[in-house]
């Protein structure tokens, strides 16, 4: 009886372990299908290479998005990454008890807000200060500042505990060397949290380059490549979610296209995120 | 002890402080010097495909709107992007108009629901539905129930121009299936439309499929849907093909801009040109 239960116990976690992979075979096979015969029915180099987006008249490029993600993410990084690092070192080194108690939660409390909310502030708040103080608005630099916002509690949190996770020897034995406590923080503690540090910033990347709601509402959504950090921006993301709604036959299937394009840039992040992981685990 | 607060407290004022400067208010420099900005709907959308017909934007069936319009693919942010930028101008359907933002004059021609029944405002389109002469008795009272008083005021009520009625509607003992297909900006309306002819007459199941005018149409001449959806007039080759056009709505769809902007009124020609991007400038279109 008990050896019954244990089998068919069993099955059931087998189960449950296979609904994950299964969700991302049919996945991955929905997009295969759905988007690669019209890749290639447009052309490879037509679509990721072509700089014209006018779906109505049979263009499909892509590249002008695909820029647009690069430079999004590219503008999050500037600015989310210095100030979660920076951050991380405060909480983790430098930080009273009480003042902790404080900024931990309220670091958590960021990763919570829906991505709806953010954008909604950003159209509100950011967009509009941006436009009177350098003349901006919708632009790359308002998806950047919004997404970099977003980012840090991935990055924060990592970096937190790849720091604290370097032993406390590095820090003592630089002090005991003479070094200041900030040097043997930036000089001693920081390289060795290196591999931490930049999990930390790839999983932030991956969050930046599948963020959508947000970046559709300040970032403009022209469909043409930026000629600087002051102009409008569509990203990958944006071009699927604003058309699929209307989209039907090529036009569709090209969004679809779209979504594997960013579907790959996914799984190469996440490769190099088990990459950096092992290599980190090697040491 | 007393360092933690001393950080804790400046580490509030520099929060307080950057709200403080995002929120402040902007320097209040004259909206006319400012360049336009030129807000749009996403490609394929029926309100920006309404719009750029109606405005001549549309050459050749190409949407010539400029590329450097910020997109968006809703009315709600297209409202508060406008709210929110005393140089901007959009456009939503008239149902969806909201006090935040003004809606200007159109040749001079406010719009509103009087002057759009009356055909004075130019920005107006139809809900059409189209249906062949051999409509089953089903499909033909479902058209009697969008023509009715109570079918009229749930478009009044969804936010729509209602035509004129007067005929009241009584649930008939049929029993079937009405199929329509079409426009995705007549669907909408219709989906309410057909939730209380089934609440009406439980045994009539509407079927409504979101195809876009032209295929609707290709559908009710194919015979594959009973009636057509089209938020545009039925097209005279369709008309030969054996479709007949009934209006159930009109809905209007209206320029809108900040309400700090001193324009009151634009020419439709003013208008075309700004979403040409001919004109880029306030301050162009104020002087004359």
């Amino acid at each position: 009886m008990n050896k019954l239960k244990e089998k068919i116990m069993q099955v059931v976690f087998a189960m449950c372990a296979c609904a994950s992979i299964l969700s991302v075979a049919l996945i991955c096979l929905f997009m295969l299908t759905g988007g690669v015969p019209a890749m290639l029915e447009i052309g490879i180099g037509n679509f990721l290479g072509g700089t014209s987006w006018k779906p109505l008249e049979g263009l499909f490029g892509i590249l002008p998005m695909i820029i647009g993600s690069v430079y999004v993410t590219a503008g999050a990084l500037i600015i989310g990454v210095p100030i979660g690092l920076l951050c991380a070192v405060f909480l983790a080194r430098f930080c009273p008890k009480k003042a902790y108690k404080v900024i931990k939660p309220a670091v958590e409390l960021l990763a919570g807000i829906p991505s709806i909310v953010y954008g909604f502030f950003g159209l509100v708040v950011i967009v509009p200060f941006l436009r009177d103080t350098i003349g901006a608005g919708k632009s790359v630099l308002a998806a950047s500042i919004i997404l970099g916002i977003m980012v840090l509690p991935t990055i924060i949190s990592v970096s937190e505990s790849a720091i604290r996770a370097v032993p406390d020897s590095y820090y003592e034995g630089a002090l005991a060397l003479g070094a200041t406590k900030e040097r043997s923080i930036f000089r001693a503690v920081l390289p060795a949290a290196r591999s931490g540090i930049m999990a930390g910033v790839v999983l932030g990347i991956g969050r930046v380059i599948g963020e959508t709601m947000a970046v559709v509402m300040v970032a403009g959504n022209q469909a043409i490549i930026p000629g600087g950090i002051t102009e409008g921006v569509r990203t990958l993301t944006a071009n699927v979610v604003l058309e699929m709604a209307y989209a039907e036959g090529r036009h569709q299937e090209a969004l679809i296209a779209t979504a594997v394009v960013l579907f790959v840039f996914i799984l190469m992040i996440n490769l190099c995120f088990s990459l950096i992981k092992r290599k980190g685990g090697d040491k | 002890m007393r360092k933690s607060i001393k950080t804790t407290a400046v580490m509030a004022l520099a929060a307080s402080m950057t709200v403080g400067m995002m929120t402040g208010c902007g320097d209040s420099s004259s909206v006319a010097d400012k360049n336009i900005t030129v807000v749009s709907r996403e490609d394929g959308s029926g309100t920006r495909s309404a719009f750029a017909e109606l405005m001549g934007i549309m050459v050749d069936e190409v949407d010539k709107k400029i590329t450097t319009a910020e997109l968006t693919n809703s009315t709600s942010v297209m409202t508060t992007s406008v709210e929110g930028n005393d140089a901007a101008i959009g456009y939503v359907s008239l149902g969806s108009l909201s006090d935040t933002v003004k809606a200007v004059s159109v040749d001079g021609v406010e719009p509103t629901v009087e002057n759009i029944k009356a055909g004075k405002y130019k920005v107006s389109r139809p809900f059409n539905i189209a249906t062949k002469d051999d409509l089953s008795e089903i499909a033909s009272d479902f058209v009697d129930f969008l023509l009715s008083d109570e079918g009229q005021k749930i478009i009044t009520d969804e936010g729509y121009i209602s035509t004129e009625s007067g005929t009241s509607y009584t649930a008939t003992k049929l029993s079937g299936t009405v199929t329509l297909a079409g426009s995705t900006s007549v669907a909408p309306v219709m989906e309410v439309l057909a939730e209380e002819y089934m609440s009406l007459n439980p045994d009539i199941t509407v079927e409504i499929q979101q195809s876009g005018s032209s295929a609707g149409m290709t559908s009710t001449i194919q015979g594959a849907c009973d009636i057509g959806m089209a938020s545009r007039d039925v097209k005279e080759s369709e008309m030969a093909e054996g479709l007949t056009q009934t209006t159930i709505a009109m809905d209007g769809i209206a320029v809108i801009i900040n309400k700090d902007n001193e324009v009151k009124d634009l020419t439709s020609e003013q208008i075309m040109k700004i979403y040409l991007g001919e004109i880029t400038k306030w301050s162009d279109v104020t002087k004359k």
